[in-house]
């Protein structure tokens, strides 16, 4: 085949313009091989510039398209977009970048225009051996799989529910809601919590588009985004039933757990009398029955924060504002009660509660900030000694302590992790793809996260959460769409793969299988993401990558460098 | 290397020398063959020419008479036996590979690299002496093995090759059972378990494994540390070498391209070398563009790149074994440089090849903090 290569320098208004000497490039691009026009043009992202090149591709007959310009990441897709709109694959296109890696980044206008010679021969010399890439098709399932029925899987699957798209929604317990039916209130605004729990319950529950499964646990999931397929195991005494059922996407919804204080014996939970967490303190409090365990009511209150926060090593964000809670309840319910809060740090972020903390604070409720505590039981009064910011030691007694212990992963993280083949975090959370940039996706497309499996947080924000992957979802896995899977994906020759496994665990995707009987390592290449790692770490140059290869890359550095 | 409790073991089995230590050896096999402990066994042999040495795979326990488990030569090395017979899968029947211990350190790395099946294999390492330099030794075959034998009697190593002189770890226990002579009487010597597999043998045989090792293990520990001294200096002899890019190019510019180094390094196990491979072979018009821009280009192509390309491959795995330099008709030191290029690069993530089967890979693992050394700050 003739290859008739059109290359095209953007002058980027003054940009480029001032900076390189635009006409020098031309000249040096222009006698290369198979390149049949080398032009410049002012702006060719802008309406009239797209329009040009369209007609410049159809008249010159062009074969590749070479534009010298901006980052990929400004026009990349324009351009490829341009292509496919002149009858070109998109694929035989490359962009050089003179802007950001020529022109902005010396006043030196020769070295500038040099540098931008060598980056314009190099996408040449890679465009020649681009190969067209066909965009793959497949189709879909628009339903959901949501594990865990606390309130971010309620939340999800009732933005998610409509006839088009079947919600199965599956909780380890015999009910739905999760940690929130423990509470009466919520904070800061003190609404009454069953309430609102109970709504949703009921919406989710009469909802026809929501199959829920309560007793119920994930036991598989396999495929891969737009054709997931989950099995779910139903713990009904001695029966065991299972059911499997073909999703589009999984919400992981499993919410958190509690640190466990008998792990510090400073604490003297499980040891003494009317030491109690903070779960157990919500649950005596909404059955209206604040009693120490002789039946008597507590005329004194000890609130402990930042409960095994050493231990874990990050704030679980939501104590502080449940403490001050527990404030709210006991002053309401026992007048005159004395309450000491003992913190190492107070979290009060978002706009309301700095003051709901203020407005808590009084002649009967102290709070005290601690180096290090310690709780005793001499002659059967429960004492508390710390270390206060001077480091003096003091001691109080109290008839109740309430621990306030940090959120940590939920014993099932490790297991559905697995499943979905995503990583955990440090602190044993599910990972999201990217603190800022990816926060409910994760490194496999189509798992998203939502709520407290995320890592700790408040039921505004796990609503949040929950609305944020619900519109990821709507918006990706559209019913009756087909999904388009990456093109530039991996492949592992056959021929050269040694089955030595090495990609296999640096795939971060669950890509790539071994073949027992052929003893080699498989791509599959609808998952893959085509992040290139297989065949950066593969010792036998068996993998390789679409639009990535060997000698396209060899080529482009040839004009680089030589 | 199954697991640590087993590899800490600090007693031993003490088996009495009738006549020599080799036939003592092999009695030993023979008996573990008559009760079914092995079904055959992987030892070395001398050819029948007298010339050289072999591995054999050996079914016929009368056949072990014959073998020498301690070679003077390394002409294959060990573990790529093992490769060829496991690297399909593990076959039905037990066998049992005498080895040297960087042969038994090369079969570990091959086992990570899904090169072996050790199913069905045990590995059996005796302290090493070093080899010789197998050109100078084919010059006279049976002088040079009397030469061995004398050397290894008065403890001289000499004769034997660099990288052997500077061998820290010739009696490195990475298999299942280890023969310790070092530090023993001459009429006996010590087996030693490492993991269960090893253990349940020395079981089966009714060997109880007893014995107070601390004479061998001081006296390995005094070997390896003045091995260690010894391998610092020669380390820092060959830097100086190498130290620029002019010297670096000098030491291989009599390199003729043949490759022998990586077809006899167990570690390359690449179906085709990628410095063979059609990726490597370019348009005359490229040669010529290079030969421009540097006034001259030299043929045969990309022979320093290769060695620099295989360093980078497999000196995480390098066992030191110096089956490359052997190979060498140029005598280039391949094996010198490449063994201290490996012992930097395993330092920088504190791995040493071959020591043990539960230590993932370097390059299979993520650690935040790893690397750090190497790394550009920038604040």
């Amino acid at each position: 085949m003739d290859r008739k290569i059109g290359v095209y320098i953007c002058e980027c208004g003054p940009n480029i313009a001032e900076k390189i000497d635009i006409d020098k490039v031309i000249k040096a691009v222009s006698p290369l091989d198979d390149v049949s026009i080398a032009t410049r043009y002012k702006l060719l992202c802008s309406e009239q510039g797209k329009k040009f090149l369209e007609e410049q591709i159809k008249k010159n007959g062009l074969t590749h398209l070479v534009v010298a310009a901006c980052s990929p990441r400004d026009h990349q897709h324009t351009f490829m977009t341009i292509c496919e709109n002149a009858g070109i694959n998109p694929f035989l296109f490359q962009l050089a970048n003179i802007r950001e890696q020529c022109a902005w980044i010396t006043e030196n206008k020769e070295e500038a225009t040099n540098k931008a010679i060598r980056l314009t021969k190099a996408a040449i010399g890679r465009v020649r051996y681009h190969v067209p890439l066909e965009k793959k098709e497949i189709e879909s399932n628009p339903d959901v799989l949501v594990i865990g029925g606390g309130i971010a899987g309620m939340e999800a699957s009732l933005h998610l529910a409509s006839p088009q798209r079947k919600i199965y929604l599956v909780e380890k317990t015999s009910q739905l809601g999760g940690v929130v039916t423990n509470l009466e209130k919520t904070f800061p605004d003190m609404q009454s919590c069953p309430k609102i729990i109970q709504d949703k319950i009921d919406q989710v529950t009469n909802n026809d588009n929501i199959k829920v499964y309560t007793n119920c646990e994930v036991t598989e999931i396999l495929g891969f985004f737009g054709n997931f397929e989950g099995t779910v195991t139903q713990n009904n005494n001695e029966d065991k039933t299972t059911v499997g059922f073909n999703v589009g996407a999984v919400v992981l919804a499993t919410g958190c757990a509690l640190f466990d204080p008998t792990d510090d014996p400073n604490y003297g939970y499980g040891k003494f009398d009317n030491v109690i967490t903070a779960l157990e303190f919500e649950k005596m409090n909404l059955a209206g029955n604040i009693r120490l365990k002789n039946g008597k009511t507590p005329k004194s209150v000890a609130i402990i924060h930042c409960v095994g926060r050493d231990k874990k090593g990050y704030c679980s964000e939501i104590c502080c504002m449940y403490s001050i809670k527990f404030v709210r309840y006991l002053q309401n319910k026992i007048p005159e009660i004395k309450i000491s809060n003992f913190y190492t740090d107070l979290c009060l972020p978002e706009k309301s509660y700095q003051k709901f903390y203020e407005q808590s604070r009084g002649k009967k409720n102290d709070f005290i900030r601690i180096d290090s505590i310690k709780i005793t039981n001499p002659g059967n009064k429960l004492t508390i000694t710390h270390n206060d910011e001077q480091g003096n030691k003091k001691s109080h007694g109290v008839d109740m302590v309430i621990l306030s212990p940090a959120l940590e992963p939920s014993v099932d993280t490790k297991k559905l992790a697995e499943f979905t083949r995503i990583s955990q975090d440090d602190e044993g959370f599910f990972a999201e793809e990217h603190e800022k940039l990816g926060p409910v996706t994760t490194s496999t497309e189509g798992v998203y996260i939502a709520g407290c499996a995320q890592g700790p947080k408040s039921i505004q924000n796990t609503l949040i959460q929950a609305e944020a992957v619900a519109g990821k979802i709507l918006s990706s896995l559209i019913p009756g769409k087909k999904i388009e899977p990456e093109v530039k994906v991996a492949h592992i020759s056959e021929s050269f793969c040694i089955g030595c496994k090495t990609c296999l665990t640096v795939c971060s995707y669950g890509v790539i299988t071994f073949d027992s009987t052929k003893k080699v390592c498989v791509a599959n290449e609808v998952i893959c993401r085509g992040c290139g790692n297989c065949v950066a770490a593969c010792p036998s140059g068996a993998a390789s990558l679409k639009h990535f290869t060997f000698n396209q890359l060899r080529q482009e550095l040839k004009e680089a460098v030589l | 290397m199954n697991n640590s409790s087993d590899s800490s073991e600090d007693k031993g089995v003490v088996i009495q020398v009738k006549n020599t230590q080799k036939e003592t050896v092999n009695d030993f096999l023979k008996k573990a063959m008559e009760q079914g402990v092995f079904d055959a066994v992987l030892i070395s042999v001398k050819v029948p020419a007298g010339d050289s040495f072999a591995y054999v795979l050996l079914t016929d326990k009368e056949l072990l008479k014959d073998t020498f488990p301690l070679p003077p030569i390394m002409s294959v090395q060990g573990a790529k036996a093992i490769s060829s017979i496991t690297r399909r899968g593990k076959g039905n029947k037990k066998i049992a590979a005498i080895m040297r211990p960087c042969e038994i350190r090369a079969t570990v790395e091959l086992t990570k690299l899904g090169q072996i099946d050790l199913d069905n294999i045990v590995l059996i390492s005796m302290d090493c002496f070093g080899v010789m330099p197998t050109p100078s030794f084919i010059k006279d075959p049976e002088k040079s093995l009397k030469k061995f034998e004398d050397a290894i009697r008065i403890e001289d190593d000499t004769v034997m090759r660099p990288v052997c002189r500077i061998c820290d770890k010739s009696s490195m226990v990475a298999g299942d059972l280890h023969i310790g002579t070092r530090g023993v009487q001459k009429d006996a010597f010590f087996i030693v378990s490492n993991t269960k597999k090893g253990k349940d043998i020395l079981d089966k045989l009714g060997l109880i494994s007893n014995k107070n090792i601390d004479t061998w293990l001081a006296k390995v520990k005094e070997n390896a540390k003045e091995k260690q001294k010894k391998r610092k200096q020669a380390h820092k002899d060959l830097q100086s070498s190498i130290k620029n890019l002019d010297k670096f190019l000098d030491t291989f510019s009599h390199c003729i391209n043949c490759h022998n180094c990586m077809r006899a390094c167990p570690i390359c196990c690449c179906r085709v070398c990628y410095f063979d491979s059609d990726k490597m072979k370019h348009p005359s018009d490229d040669y010529l563009r290079i030969a421009k821009s540097k006034g001259s280009i030299r043929f045969l192509p990309d022979t320093t790149i290769f060695h620099i390309g295989r360093m980078v491959h497999m000196s995480l795995s390098c066992v030191s074994c110096g089956s490359c330099e052997d190979a060498c008709p140029m005598s280039i030191p391949v094996a010198q440089l490449f063994s201290m290029t490996a012992d930097e690069t395993q330092g920088l993530f504190d791995y040493i090849a071959g020591k043990s089967l539960e230590e993932p890979l370097p390059l299979t693992t993520f650690i935040k903090e790893e690397l750090s050394e190497v790394e550009d700050v920038h604040d």
